[in-house]
C-alpha cells in the first residue's frame, strides 16, 4: 500500500509539473510568434538579394551586410567605410544617452515628489504621469512642433516681450529631437523609479542626516545606492525605445537629422532595399543587445561592491 | 567633540524650555520644561501618543518646536537641522543601511565628518569591540539577528562621540531575554562612553532599571521628573502612580499636616502618616497610595487598620497577588513574596487584616 501511495505521490508531483510547463505554453507561444519569429525572418532576409521593386530575391548574397559597413562608389566601384551609416549610428546612440540622462534627471525628482506623496493622493499623481500615452504618439510630436517651430508658441512669446528680435531656430535640431524624446519616454523612467522609491524606508534618510550627512551624500550615498534596480530598470526602459525612434526624429528633426529608425525606413521604403534595411535591424538589435549586457554588468558589479 | 578614545568624555546638558509643538490642529507636547543633566541616562516614559518620541525628534532635530527654547550645553540649538547637532539617535527600527556592510554603517557618520580613513577604521574597530561585534565586520547587516542589530546601531550613533545619545524605543522588537542584556548593556555603554544617554520607552520596568531619572509623561506633558525610586514611592500624581507599577488607591481625611509628614485617617478609621508631593499643603479629604508589597496580611483582623475578605489569589512564580474586598466595596492588593515551601497560606473567602507600615503612605496632589 505506502509503495503505491509513493508512487502516486511520484507521479502528482511529475504532472505537477508538466501541467505547470503546459500553463506557460501561452507566454511561449507569444514569444516565439511574435519576438523570435519575426527576428528570425529579419535576420533571413538580411542574407537575400534586393528585388527590383522592394521584397526580396530568394538568392543568398551578403551585399545587404557590406552595404552596412561599407560603399560603393557609383562610378570607379571603389569601396569605402559607410561614413553616412556610423554618423547615424554614432548620433543615435548619443541622443539616446542624452534622453536616457535627461528622462532621469527629470524623472527621478518626479518620482521622489509621488512617492512622498500622502499614499491616498499618490495614484493620483501616477494617473497623471500617464495621461500622455492617452494620444498617439505622432499628435504630440506634432504639438510640439507646433510649441517649438519659428511662428510657434515660444518664438511669437519671446518676439512679443522683445527678449529676441529674430525667432531661435528650435525646429528640426538635435535639440527638437531631444525635447520630443525626453518628453515622450519620461513615464518609462518615471513608473520603474516610483516604485523603488516607494519602498524606500524614508527613515534611513532620517538616520543619514542624524549621522550629518548633506542633502547631496543623503541623495548619493543612501537614496541613489537603494533605488538602483529603478534607476536600471528605468533606464533600459528609456534607452532601448529612445535608440530606435522613428516617429519623433521624423517630425523634430526633419529630414536632415536622421536616426536608425528611419535609416532603417528609408531601406525598406524608398531605398527599396529589404535585405539592407533587414542588416541594420539586426545591428540596431545586436547593439541593443551589447549595450544591455555592458549596462547590467557593469550596474551589477557596483552594486556587488557596495555589498562588500 | 573628543575623537580619541572610548572612555569618559564629556556628555553634553540638554535645558528646554516652554517647548510646545503642534501637528496641525493637535498638540502632541504642551508647555515642557526639562533640565537633563550631563552624563545623565535620562528617561522620557509615558503610554503611547504622550509626546516624549516627538520631544526626542525635537533634541535630534527632526522636527522644530512650535514655540520654546532647546539649548545643548547652554546654546541654543532648536534651529539647528540635525546634520549640525553634535547629537545621535539610536532609533527604533534601527534604520540600518541596509547596503552597507557593518563597518560601513558604523562609521558613516564619521565619513561625513571627512574624518580621514585610518581614524575612521581605528574608531570602527573600537567600536566593534565595545559592542562584541568584532567578527561582522564585512558582514551585511542585513545577515544580523535583530539583537546584532540593535548593537550595530548603537555602535554607529555612538562612533561619532555624541555630546548626547537619544534612544527611541531601541528594544522593543527584541524578546524578554534579549532585552534584559540589553539594559543591562546599555547601562554599562553609558557608564563607559560617560556620554548623556536620552531614552525614550513606555515599558516602566526598562524605565526604573536603567534610568539615572526619569521624566512621566501624559498627553504632551511632564507630570514628574525624579529618580527611579522617587517615580515609585513618591509619585506626585494619580497618573504617575498608576504607569508605574500596580498600586493600591485609597480616599482619605487628612488630620493633621507637619513637615513632611501628615496623618490621614482611612475609611475604617485608622490613622496613618503618609509622606506628600513637596510643595504641596495637603487638606480635606485626598487619595493616597499603597504599593502592593508594602502591606502585608495578617489572620488577626483586631488591630490592623484594614480588613477584609480575600476574593481573589493569583500566583505569579515570585510573588502571589492576594485580592482582598474592604468594607467599603473596593479591592485592595498585597503581594506576598513566594517562598519554595508550596501555596501562600491563604484561600479565598478567608477574612484577613491589612498591616500597612508606618513610611508607605503616599499623598497625591489633586
Amino acid at each position: 500500500m505506502s509503495v503505491d501511495a509513493a508512487e502516486l505521490n511520484e507521479k502528482l508531483h511529475r504532472k505537477d509539473i508538466r501541467d505547470r510547463w503546459f500553463l506557460s505554453a501561452p507566454a511561449l507561444i507569444l514569444i516565439g510568434v511574435a519576438s523570435v519569429g519575426p527576428l528570425l525572418i529579419v535576420l533571413l532576409y538580411s542574407f537575400l538579394a534586393p528585388g527590383n521593386y522592394g521584397d526580396v530575391k530568394w538568392a543568398f548574397s551578403t551585399d545587404g551586410w557590406f552595404n552596412v559597413f561599407f560603399s560603393r562608389d557609383i562610378f570607379d566601384d571603389t569601396v569605402s567605410l559607410a561614413d553616412a551609416h556610423f554618423t547615424i549610428f554614432w548620433r543615435s546612440i548619443r541622443l539616446a544617452l542624452a534622453t536616457t540622462v535627461l528622462c532621469l534627471i527629470f524623472g527621478f525628482p518626479t518620482a521622489y515628489f509621488i512617492a512622498t506623496r500622502a499614499p491616498q493622493n499618490r495614484s493620483i499623481w501616477l494617473f497623471l504621469i500617464t495621461i500622455p500615452f492617452w494620444t498617439n504618439m505622432l499628435i504630440r510630436a506634432f504639438a510640439i512642433q507646433e510649441v517649438i517651430r519659428s511662428e510657434g508658441l515660444i518664438n511669437t512669446i519671446l518676439i512679443k516681450l522683445g527678449i529676441i528680435q529674430a525667432p531661435i531656430q528650435m525646429l528640426f535640431t538635435d535639440f527638437a529631437i531631444l525635447l520630443g524624446m525626453t518628453y515622450v519616454h519620461l513615464p518609462l523612467m518615471v513608473l520603474p523609479l516610483y516604485a523603488s522609491l516607494e519602498k524606500l524606508d524614508f527613515r534611513l534618510i532620517e538616520a543619514a542626516y542624524d549621522l550629518y550627512a548633506s542633502r547631496f551624500n543623503v541623495l548619493m550615498k543612501v537614496i541613489v545606492p537603494l533605488v538602483k534596480p529603478g534607476i536600471i530598470a528605468g533606464s533600459i526602459l528609456v534607452f532601448i525605445p529612445a535608440l530606435s525612434s522613428y516617429v519623433i526624429p521624423r517630425v523634430l528633426g526633419g529630414g536632415k537629422n536622421l536616426m536608425i529608425g528611419n535609416l532603417i525606413e528609408l531601406q525598406f521604403g524608398q531605398g527599396r532595399n529589404w535585405p539592407l534595411g533587414a542588416a541594420l535591424s539586426v545591428t540596431l538589435v545586436v547593439i541593443v543587445l551589447f549595450a544591455m549586457l555592458y549596462y547590467v554588468r557593469n550596474a551589477g558589479k557596483n552594486g556587488g561592491s557596495a555589498h562588500g | 567633540m573628543d575623537q580619541s578614545s572610548a572612555t569618559a568624555s564629556h556628555g553634553g546638558a540638554i535645558g528646554m524650555h516652554g517647548i510646545k509643538k503642534w501637528f496641525g490642529n493637535f498638540q502632541a507636547v504642551n508647555d515642557v520644561s526639562l533640565e537633563i543633566r550631563s552624563n545623565e541616562f535620562f528617561t522620557l516614559l509615558g503610554p503611547s501618543g504622550c509626546g516624549k518620541t516627538t520631544l526626542l525628534r525635537m533634541i535630534a532635530g527632526f522636527e522644530m518646536p512650535s514655540e520654546g527654547s532647546i539649548r545643548l550645553d547652554g546654546a541654543e540649538i532648536a534651529h539647528l537641522l540635525p546634520n549640525q547637532r553634535p547629537v545621535n539617535t539610536v532609533f527604533q527600527n534601527y534604520a540600518l543601511f541596509p547596503h552597507l556592510t557593518v563597518s560601513d554603517n558604523i562609521g558613516f557618520g564619521l565619513k561625513m565628518l571627512g574624518k580621514p580613513k585610518a581614524e575612521i577604521d581605528a574608531v570602527v574597530a573600537e567600536m566593534l569591540k565595545l559592542v562584541h561585534l568584532e567578527a561582522r565586520g564585512n558582514n551585511l547587516v542585513t545577515q544580523l539577528s535583530g539583537g546584532q542589530q540593535q548593537r550595530v546601531a548603537l555602535a554607529r550613533a555612538l562612533a561619532p562621540r555624541p555630546k548626547v545619545l537619544l534612544l527611541d524605543e531601541p528594544l522593543s522588537a527584541l524578546d524578554l531575554k534579549l532585552r534584559k542584556s540589553m539594559q543591562i548593556e546599555l547601562k554599562r555603554l553609558q557608564a563607559e562612553t560617560g556620554i548623556t544617554f536620552v531614552f525614550v520607552t513606555h515599558d516602566q520596568e526598562e524605565a526604573l532599571t536603567m534610568s539615572d531619572r526619569i521624566a512621566v509623561m501624559s498627553q504632551g506633558q511632564v507630570r514628574q521628573v525624579g529618580a527611579p525610586w522617587e517615580i515609585y514611592d513618591r509619585p506626585a500624581e494619580r497618573f504617575v502612580a498608576d504607569f508605574i507599577g500596580e498600586t493600591n488607591f485609597l480616599d482619605v481625611d487628612v488630620v493633621d499636616v507637619g513637615a513632611d509628614r501628615a496623618r490621614v485617617r482611612l475609611p475604617s478609621g485608622a490613622e496613618i502618616p503618609a509622606t506628600f508631593p513637596a510643595g504641596t499643603q495637603p487638606s480635606g479629604k485626598v487619595t493616597i497610595v499603597i504599593r502592593p508589597e508594602h502591606a502585608r496580611a495578617t489572620a488577626s483582623t483586631a488591630v490592623t487598620p484594614l480588613s477584609g475578605t480575600i476574593h481573589d489569589i493569583v500566583y505569579l512564580g515570585t510573588d502571589t497577588h492576594l485580592h482582598v474586598r474592604l468594607a467599603d466595596g473596593s479591592s485592595f492588593m498585597i503581594r506576598l513574596q513566594n517562598a519554595r515551601s508550596g501555596p501562600c497560606g491563604y484561600s479565598v473567602g478567608e477574612e484577613v487584616g491589612i498591616e500597612i507600615s508606618d513610611d508607605v503612605a503616599q499623598i497625591l496632589r489633586d
